[in-house]
């Protein structure tokens, strides 16, 4: 056999079996890395909507569930001012993957310039994606546990706050509290983005391997 | 224009799908990008080069599905034979073998070996695949051996 003499039967052929879809209705339902990872970011920000509906809501009942006073009003305001913080990093977060949300998925460059731009940009994002889960976890975290816990949080913090004396055992207790939920964020954050994406990025990079060896 | 051309969508999705549903699902995903991106279309190079272009990125940055959906209808299962009467019994045999062996090809190779049966000239393949002609003649020579070999072990002579 030999792949010259093939060409004429190659050109004659057409693969039975397949139909192109019909409409643009049966489209976009597919599962390529691109479509799945913009799928998971629209995911990732509607539910980080939703989470601070709930926060929100949750930190304006609590004032009412807790009953009036100085020290419930001291907490929603610093509880307020956490808030404030990670918003301001959910959207500088956001807009840079919105960013790469629309600019991913560029197929008419050529095949190498096409992956280089699609690998560099997931891992690019990914990178992104995993400091930003780091810094805002944690501090989500911590706030959602100061609103769960209610009085008794409040009363302890209250009592640790107005201490005259520097309250050792508690301070370890905090910090290990802070450092526990940091490790266990790093942890299955990059967990998360090794199963989600790490087989995406092994390919790709496979291909421009492949591309780049000349 | 995605109707003329096809055959050439049915044909990378079978170098590059060996699962019938992932198949199908190759191809709405080139359908969509072809609608997509038809925009960017400016006249610079013939309609159906620009079309292998985005058919073949769409094939490469295109990852099988973890688990299949229950509901999936296979294709016929003659669809790997190549159906004109007109090709003769040896050519239809000969071609089978040669997508069968297409398959054990990386992607790269298999796009290469695709445009060259396209009858693309070795300029449009080079700026499609985005290498240099000199290194586009080594890799096609390169994976025409690798093809011969791979042929060779399923036990048909070359």
């Amino acid at each position: 056999m030999n792949i010259d003499d093939l060409k004429d039967a190659w050109n004659k052929d057409e693969p039975a079996g397949m139909h192109l879809p019909v409409s643009t209705a049966s489209l976009g339902k597919t599962s390529s890395a691109v479509a799945t990872i913009r799928k998971n970011m629209k995911t990732e920000f509607i539910a980080t909507l939703v989470s601070y509906i709930f926060l929100i809501a949750y930190s304006i009942t609590m004032r009412f569930l807790v009953g009036p006073g100085v020290q419930t009003v001291f907490f929603l305001n610093i509880i307020s001012i956490l808030l404030f913080t990670i918003l301001i990093l959910n959207f500088f977060y956001f807009q840079r993957f919105y960013l790469f949300y629309k600019s991913i998925g560029r197929y008419d460059f050529s095949i190498k310039n096409s992956v280089n731009k699609i690998a560099y940009e997931l891992e690019l994002n990914t990178e992104i994606y995993k400091t930003y889960n780091f810094c805002v976890t944690p501090v989500a975290v911590l706030i959602t546990i100061t609103l769960m816990g209610g009085k008794d949080v409040f009363d302890w913090f209250m009592r640790l706050l107005s201490s005259n004396a520097f309250m050792s055992g508690t301070m370890l207790l905090i910090f290990a509290t802070i450092l526990i939920s940091f490790l266990v964020t790093y942890f299955f954050v990059n967990l998360h983005v090794r199963l989600k994406y790490g087989k995406y990025l092994a390919e790709l990079k496979q291909v421009m391997d492949d591309l780049g060896s000349e | 224009m995605i109707e003329q051309n096809k055959g050439m969508l049915f044909k990378i999705c079978r170098i590059y799908q060996d699962d019938p549903q992932d198949r199908d699902d190759l191809l709405q995903e080139m359908t969509l990008q072809l609608w997509l991106v038809f925009d960017s279309f400016r006249g610079e190079s013939k309609i159906s080069s620009w079309m292998y272009r985005v058919a073949l990125n769409t094939a490469i940055v295109f990852f099988k599905k973890q688990k299949r959906r229950p509901d999936s209808e296979l294709l016929p299962e003659n669809f790997d034979r190549p159906q004109d009467p007109n090709l003769g019994e040896e050519k239809e045999a000969q071609l089978a073998l040669f997508y069968k062996a297409l398959q054990q090809l990386d992607k790269v190779e298999k796009a290469l070996i695709f445009l060259y049966m396209e009858n693309q000239p070795y300029e449009e393949i080079a700026a499609n695949l985005g290498i240099s002609q000199v290194n586009l003649r080594v890799r096609l020579n390169r994976t025409k051996n690798k093809l011969k070999e791979i042929i060779k072990k399923m036990n048909y002579e070359y």
